[in-house]
């Protein structure tokens, strides 16, 4: 079978390609351990405001320097909507939605999630420095979508 | 010769791919993730004997919350723990022993004592299911820290939590955390299988089938 150069080169680079993305997946999933969140967990998105621990969302000290933050995303708002902890905690991040898919993103930080209907979201960051972060909904969710924010104060 | 080599590794490759997508979609496998180290502790139980995480390595674990003051509060939890004791033999776990573990978030007021009396109440016999508490600074770092479980007292003496079953295979890795409400004892006997399904393949070819489920997040639920 002839082969055109042009086609080789073609269908060679094109291989190749293959092959670095593919190591490059193999790497990123062994060797530097990345990984897409993973689910945390499901909810009855209708029995949210009844089942712990969405019953009483907020702010809570799991242990020395350790902080949980219970979040509803609803249309329009975060329940917490702020969020105020000393500078150097580590915090937990579980959110869930009652009703259509909102999403979270705190400036300035690594946490950036959707948050689906059913599921729960768990992300974990550590505040170092003193600040104010917005959080905001990244998730076109109806007409109120730009009044839903909120802030984490660092203190 | 050359095109039969190129023929041949084509297909390898072609092999490779359907086989990888397989896995990866149908799923042949399903198993429990590999969420985290289980906290480290030192506690003692309603015998006045020290329990600790070491003790429970190669086991399958069943931890749970409760203390001995809570009433009707945690005759729910108790209860789901109670059943879970009964049936355990329900479940093929590969000869792993299976054990449950209620820590108790009074740790100010659970004494062995305390715990003994409200272990006679429950029919935990202290071999599979023990009650544990300890100094409460190690509580909060192992409840807390490590469970990941807010509680604090309230005004009235009672203590606040929500319900959590965590489920710790042998090598003291967290495989779920059942936190939303109260699980069904039929999910955590579900749970329980699927470890007993790892334990029984951890030797041999079928180990390497598993780790592909671990890799591909062919996870149960």
């Amino acid at each position: 079978m002839k082969v055109h150069v042009y086609e080789k080169a073609f269908l060679s680079i094109g291989g190749g390609m293959l092959l670095v993305f593919l190591g490059a997946l193999a790497f990123a999933t062994l060797g530097a351990g990345i990984h897409l969140p993973d689910r945390a967990g499901s909810i009855d998105p209708q029995a949210v405001r009844t089942t712990p621990p969405f019953d009483d969302p907020g702010v809570r000290e799991i242990a020395p320097g350790k902080y949980e933050v219970v979040m509803v995303a609803q249309a329009w708002s975060f329940d917490p909507a702020e969020v105020r902890i000393p500078a150097g905690s580590e915090v937990t991040f579980r959110i869930t939605s009652p009703d259509v898919i909102h999403g979270i993103h705190v400036e300035h930080t690594t946490i950036n999630v959707m948050v689906v209907p059913g599921q729960i979201s768990e992300m974990r960051y550590t505040f170092r420095e003193p600040r104010e972060h917005l959080i905001i909904c990244h998730e076109y969710c109806g007409i109120g979508h730009h009044y839903m924010y909120g802030k984490v104060i660092v203190e | 010769m050359k095109r039969k080599v190129l023929t041949g590794s084509l297909l390898a490759m072609g092999a490779l791919l359907v086989g990888v997508s397989f896995f990866a979609i149908a799923q042949p496998l399903t198993v429990l993730p590999r969420m985290a180290l289980a906290p480290g502790f030192v506690l003692t139980d309603q015998h006045g004997e020290r329990l600790t995480n070491e003790d429970l390595r190669g086991k399958l674990v069943v931890y749970t919350l409760a203390y001995t003051g809570c009433g009707e509060a945690c005759a729910p939890i108790n209860r789901t723990m109670a059943e879970l004791a009964a049936r355990l033999d329900e479940v093929d776990t590969g000869g792993a022993p299976v054990r449950l573990v209620t820590i108790s978030v009074d740790p100010e007021r659970d004494t062995p004592a305390a715990l003994r009396s409200a272990a006679e109440g429950l029919g935990a016999d202290g071999q599979v299911w023990r009650l544990a508490s300890g100094d409460p600074a190690m509580v909060r770092q192992v409840v807390g820290g490590g469970f990941e479980v807010f509680y604090e007292a309230r005004d009235d003496g009672t203590i606040r939590f929500d319900p959590a079953f965590v489920v710790v295979d042998g090598w003291g890795i967290t495989r779920a955390r059942n936190r939303v409400g109260l699980p069904d004892v039929e999910l955590l006997l579900d749970q329980l299988r699927l470890l007993g399904n790892e334990v029984r393949a951890s030797t041999g070819v079928a180990r390497f089938a598993y780790e592909a489920a671990h890799l591909f997040s062919c996870y149960a639920y």
